[in-house]
């Protein structure tokens, strides 16, 4: 079953630190975000293998925006 | 018959709960039983049950014949490391632990009683749910039983234990407790069922993803401390209350350590990044200040972006609230302001000293937050810190901005101290907006605007984000260096020992829920 990363609160995206294929653990940062002028790392709620990246730097994210998926 | 033998017979049924049938499958569940959690919870042989042979009245749909022992939930007191703690402890083995009229009334007799005595109260949660045989009656023992739990509200700890499940109306009474402790793979609460959830809604849904662990200990926030079996849920049970104090009355015990009280921390000095945007972990600062690095934390899974827990320094329990920089920034969200409200008052009801660390850039904002009411819930942060009465300390580590500062406890939001590390930046606003506004016609006007604001917030930085301005006005007390951090705050929570506060009487103050 797939398993979303979402981002965790309003902001905008600065990187993701991760390809499709990569295997991540559970809390891995595995993207970095910008919110309220800190630095805000994007740890994986699991692990698996990235499936899907369907977020971009620059972009503006919210608690629904899915930065990638994992499978 | 002998009525000696008698006696004894009755006795050895009872202490059989459901018989060994029943009692082996609450073992294959990886249960133990209600008597063998009691036993490993009391110092040995300090147990005394109350009301082993209280029985049901009812006699319809059966119940007549049905004998239930002890009502399905064993009650007495005992000692936890030499103090005493009145337990109820429900026995799934008989009639699948169900609450009846009895069964409740067992329950709400424990509470008051403890809630006079003045001890501690624990409850061991394992029922099948509402015994609906009964009826009415068991309806309305749902109503004495959080009657006599609200009541000993803010007079006792209470701390519910849900080592199986607890769905129903039932739920409502761990979720009203101070504290809530789930096993991993049986404990569950809910306020229904998957069965009824499927027959009312049509919702398919398994037990443990409708109330388990992961939803209670990190989506909703009503477990407080997650454990892994029976043993470990009595072991921090146990460990938690040595925090404590038995009532509102007393005091937390005040223990030797070891750990010297003014021990300086030179490994503090450069480990926060000065850089105000970068994430770190402030564990790492706790851990070093308190006693013997031993931490205690609460609601540790659910809004990981405020730390809240129970440490001692200097022998003194304290309750520590402290921003965590490496989740979400350390921001304040509607979930982190809950988190640490409530435990700031279950602290301030109970005489735990509070000491907290800033390092946040803000309540939340935008549209995501404002919309869940932010101000709503941030206001009760200011409401809990302002109404406590224990002492209060606190430790700006870094950025303490706007709403933030004031809603995590400033000088005039109740802070008896306030100390301040030099890399601390406090302001009512970050630099860029700051120079933003004030400077808006220059910088438009400007011939490089871009340069024209990169001066002005530079310049406002430089005067603003710093300790000084603070402490030039007396809201900081004294800026100190890192490794000084545990010195002064143990020196402070000596000297408030015994702060006494005094305010014109009312009911209550109308935080906002």
């Amino acid at each position: 079953m797939a398993v979303a990363v979402n981002a965790p609160m309003a902001g905008k995206l600065l990187a993701v630190n991760v390809g499709v294929g990569d295997h991540v653990k559970e809390n891995d940062p595995v993207a970095v975000m910008e919110a309220m002028k800190m630095e805000i790392k994007i740890f994986s709620p699991a692990s698996g293998v990235v499936k899907e990246i369907l977020a971009s730097p620059g972009q503006v994210v919210g608690p629904e925006t899915v930065i990638l998926t994992l499978e | 018959m002998d009525r000696y033998q008698e006696l004894k017979e009755k006795k050895e049924k009872i202490l059989a709960m459901g018989g060994p049938k029943a009692v082996e499958q609450q073992k294959k569940s990886g249960k133990w039983t209600a008597r063998e959690r009691v036993e490993y919870f009391f110092d040995p042989g300090t147990f005394t049950e109350i009301g082993m042979f209280v029985r049901h009245r009812t006699t319809a749909f059966g119940m007549d014949k049905r004998e239930v022992p002890a009502e399905g939930v064993v009650v007495g007191y005992g000692k936890v490391n030499g103090r005493y703690v009145m337990v109820a402890s429900e026995d799934y083995t008989s009639m699948a632990g169900t609450f009846g009229e009895y069964h409740g009334k067992k329950f709400a007799q424990a509470i008051d009683m403890a809630k006079e005595m003045g001890i501690p109260f624990v409850s061991m949660n394992d029922s099948g749910g509402a015994r609906l045989q009964e009826g009415m009656d068991t309806l309305e023992a749902y109503a004495w039983l959080f009657r006599s739990q609200i009541l000993a509200s803010g007079i006792i700890p209470q701390i519910a234990l849900l080592m199986g499940p607890c769905l129903g109306g039932q739920a409502y009474h761990p979720v009203m407790m101070d504290f809530v402790f789930q096993c991993r793979k049986t404990g569950f609460m809910g306020i229904a069922g998957p069965a009824f959830v499927k027959t009312q809604l049509g919702e398919e849904i398994s037990l443990e993803a409708l109330c388990g662990v992961q939803v209670h200990a990190v989506k909703t926030g009503q477990t407080h401390v997650v454990a892994e079996d029976d043993k470990d849920c009595l072991d921090k049970a146990k460990e938690l209350l040595s925090y404590l104090p038995q009532n509102n009355r007393e005091k937390p015990p005040r223990i030797d350590t070891g750990d010297e009280a003014e021990r300086l921390i030179p490994e503090l000095d450069g480990l926060v990044p000065e850089e105000a945007h970068l994430p770190y972990d402030m564990h790492e600062v706790i851990r070093r200040v308190v006693d013997n690095g031993v931490f205690y934390e609460i609601l540790k899974d659910f809004a990981k972006n405020v730390i809240v827990g129970f440490a001692r320094i200097a022998g003194r329990s304290v309750g520590i609230v402290a921003s965590q920089p490496n989740i979400m920034g350390g921001v304040i969200d509607c979930d982190a302001a809950d988190k640490v409200a409530r435990f700031v008052r279950f602290c301030d009801l109970f005489n735990i000293p509070l000491v907290n660390f800033h390092d946040t850039p803000g309540y939340m904002i935008g549209s995501y937050e404002e919309h869940k009411g932010i101000l709503r819930h941030g206001a009760k942060m200011l409401y809990a810190y302002i109404d406590a009465t224990v002492p209060k300390v606190t430790v700006i580590v870094r950025k303490s901005f706007a709403g933030a500062y004031l809603g995590m406890c400033c000088k005039d939001t109740g802070a008896d101290f306030v100390f301040a590390w030099p890399i601390a930046r406090v302001s009512i606003v970050g630099a860029e907006t700051a120079a933003s506004v004030i400077f808006a016609k220059e910088i438009k006007a400007a011939e490089d605007p871009a340069r024209a604001a990169a001066e002005r917030i530079q310049q406002y930085r430089d005067f603003y984000e710093n300790p000084y301005r603070g402490a030039e006005r007396g809201y900081i007390d004294d800026i100190i260096m890192p490794s000084e951090t545990r010195k002064y705050v143990a020196r402070a929570l000596d000297l408030l020992e015994n702060k006494q506060v005094a305010r014109p009487w009312r009911k209550y103050s109308n935080i906002n829920l």
